[in-house]
């Protein structure tokens, strides 16, 4: 049997191996750092440009804040106010509202580049873990921000949400099966969705995520910065740049231009033109539920499985998938890059595929 | 001949070959509230229906079904701007009419209406099946190349701020970088 003393030794050596004290200085972490390039290169910026848009998340929430008010009564009036009479605010709020998708689209993108080039092993575990939970994090994110408008569409598609969280229940054992109804009956903080949940998804999407996202998006830089950017390849990269100043340049420039695709898009197609028009309108308690709710175009992937599937499959496919990718650096420790690539593409296939025909995959086996 | 106000209540509940036709011709859900106030019609109690008028209401009710010809002002309380802008256009009877010829009144409302000012006709809006009273919605591509029309100038000065700021930000840190290497 391991004692205290061997158990707490083996944990203090596996923390000190992945934040190593004596390379926690500014010569290491930046001047010393080298970034590796090969033809996956591309994929040490797609971190960096999540970051990006998490930061005109912030920037562009913080002016929304100003002006939205999180009150069943005022707050679709408060965005039409910020569309209709805000200098700018239409221009701003779409910002908010493209910018959610490309962070979580990069999020994605940069999660299946690491995987695919191995990113994982020792001794960057807790980059990884701190990765997969910031992807949580930020389709946590998506989900509370699709209720603060408080239109058809943000109410119903958050009473399906917060519906699937509970029928969960049924499928734990014994006590364990009363936890998602009551974290349902927490989130939703009243017998329906209102008042309460707008509160709650505010404080949520305002304070609490963004709290978290900053702490655990500081651990993830400061192992990224600790360890520098992983080979990425078989063959080790015969050139190398430096990370202060070339990669920060590149970094930077890229930003550039990303900023100025975002700007055209949030000027020339308000986010809320792709939902048909009767989905946008405020939300009416006595009214019928109108046709064509669903969720954002990221849960696609699994929102029409659960339309199709028995629940049960899907919940199971989910922990499964979800355990996979916490373990991934233990499960995928002797796996080659080129295995890790072929299932990288086939989860890509899979997720375009889902996002874009999963309506018509839906139709066709539905009629 | 059926009383004027008994032919329109029918008449005005039962118009559904043009919500029918925009649907399947733009692939679009929409709902009556593209014409009318209520998204469910004129017929109820609730706002912009029949059953929560006054006397004053239903009067500039039946004035706005009389309007049978086209060019006459009308304000119908169960009707939206766009609703009334129909009648106004065209007139009760020969929209009755279209009800056999749904895609027809497209062609009847011309291009010139552009009730909300986003770029996209109101007649355009309606075979998209997308809001002619809002301009934040609107067919994504079409509202893209209207847009970027609009704002050109506003992205070139995007433009030239964001790579002045890019290129500030660079000669920033080269500086500092090298002030850095002079200390060490």
């Amino acid at each position: 049997m391991i004692s205290v003393s061997t158990a707490l030794s083996a944990i203090s050596q596996f923390i000190g191996e992945r934040f190593p004290v004596d390379k926690l200085n500014y010569h290491s972490m930046v001047e010393k750092k080298e970034v590796p390039v090969h033809k996956m290169s591309w994929g040490y910026y797609t971190g960096g440009l999540t970051m990006f848009f998490f930061m005109i998340q912030v920037i562009t929430g913080l002016f929304l804040l100003f002006y939205y008010q999180p009150t069943v009564s005022d707050a679709n009036v408060s965005v039409e106010y910020i569309n209709k009479y805000v200098a700018g605010g239409a221009l701003i709020r779409n910002m908010h509202a493209w910018s959610s998708s490309c962070m979580i689209f990069f999020a994605m993108v940069h999660l299946l580049t690491a995987f695919a080039m191995k990113s994982f092993v020792k001794p960057r575990e807790i980059t990884w873990i701190a990765g997969v939970l910031l992807l949580f994090i930020t389709f946590t994110f998506g989900f509370t921000g699709y209720l603060l408008p408080w239109n058809q569409i943000a109410v119903n598609a958050t009473k399906v949400g917060l519906q699937s969280v509970e029928y969960v229940g049924q499928y734990l054992p014994g006590q364990l099966s009363e936890v998602p109804k009551i974290l349902r009956e927490t989130f939703q903080g009243e017998s329906s969705v209102g008042q309460s949940t707008l509160g709650r998804f505010y404080a949520l999407h305002v304070v609490i995520l963004p709290l978290a996202l900053a702490g655990l998006l500081g651990l993830h830089l400061l192992s990224v910065q600790l360890h520098g950017m992983s080979q990425g390849v078989d063959q080790p990269a015969k050139k190398s740049e430096k990370f202060m100043s070339i990669f920060i340049f590149k970094d930077l420039t890229l930003w550039a231009t990303v900023f100025l695709v975002l700007f055209v898009l949030a000027a020339c197609i308000p986010f809320d033109s792709f939902l048909p028009f009767p989905l946008l309108a405020p939300f009416n308690a006595l009214g019928s539920t109108p046709a064509g709710i669903k969720p954002e175009w990221y849960f696609y992937f699994v929102y029409y499985p659960l339309e199709l599937l028995p629940f049960w499959v899907i919940l199971i496919a989910s922990m499964v998938c979800v355990s996979i990718l916490i373990f991934a650096p233990w499960i995928f420790k002797g796996t080659s890059r080129r295995t890790l690539s072929f299932i990288t593409i086939l989860v890509s296939i899979y997720l375009v595929v889902m996002t874009l025909f999963g309506e018509k995959i839906y139709e066709f086996f539905k009629h | 001949m059926p009383p004027l106000y008994a032919l329109s209540f029918t008449a005005a509940s039962a118009y559904p070959e043009f919500q029918q036709f925009v649907e399947k011709n733009s692939h679009r859900t929409v709902n009556c509230a593209m014409c009318h106030i209520n998204e469910n019609g004129p017929v109820g109690n609730g706002e912009g229906q029949i059953g929560s008028f006054s006397a004053d209401e239903m009067k500039q009710l039946n004035k706005a079904r009389a309007a049978l010809l086209p060019g006459q002002d009308v304000d119908s309380p169960i009707l939206n701007q766009f609703g009334n802008e129909i009648i106004k256009a065209i007139g009760k009877k020969e929209f009755v009419a279209l009800k056999a010829e749904p895609a027809k009144l497209a062609e009847r409302l011309g291009d010139k209406s552009d009730l909300d000012g986003d770029g996209i006709s109101d007649a355009r809006e309606y075979l998209d099946g997308t809001d002619p009273l809002n301009q934040f919605h609107g067919d994504p591509g079409k509202l893209f190349w209207i847009n970027l029309g609009r704002y050109k100038m506003h992205v070139c000065l995007a433009v030239v701020a964001v790579f002045a700021i890019n290129y500030g930000l660079i000669q920033l840190i080269k500086g500092v970088t090298i002030v850095q290497s002079g200390k060490n």
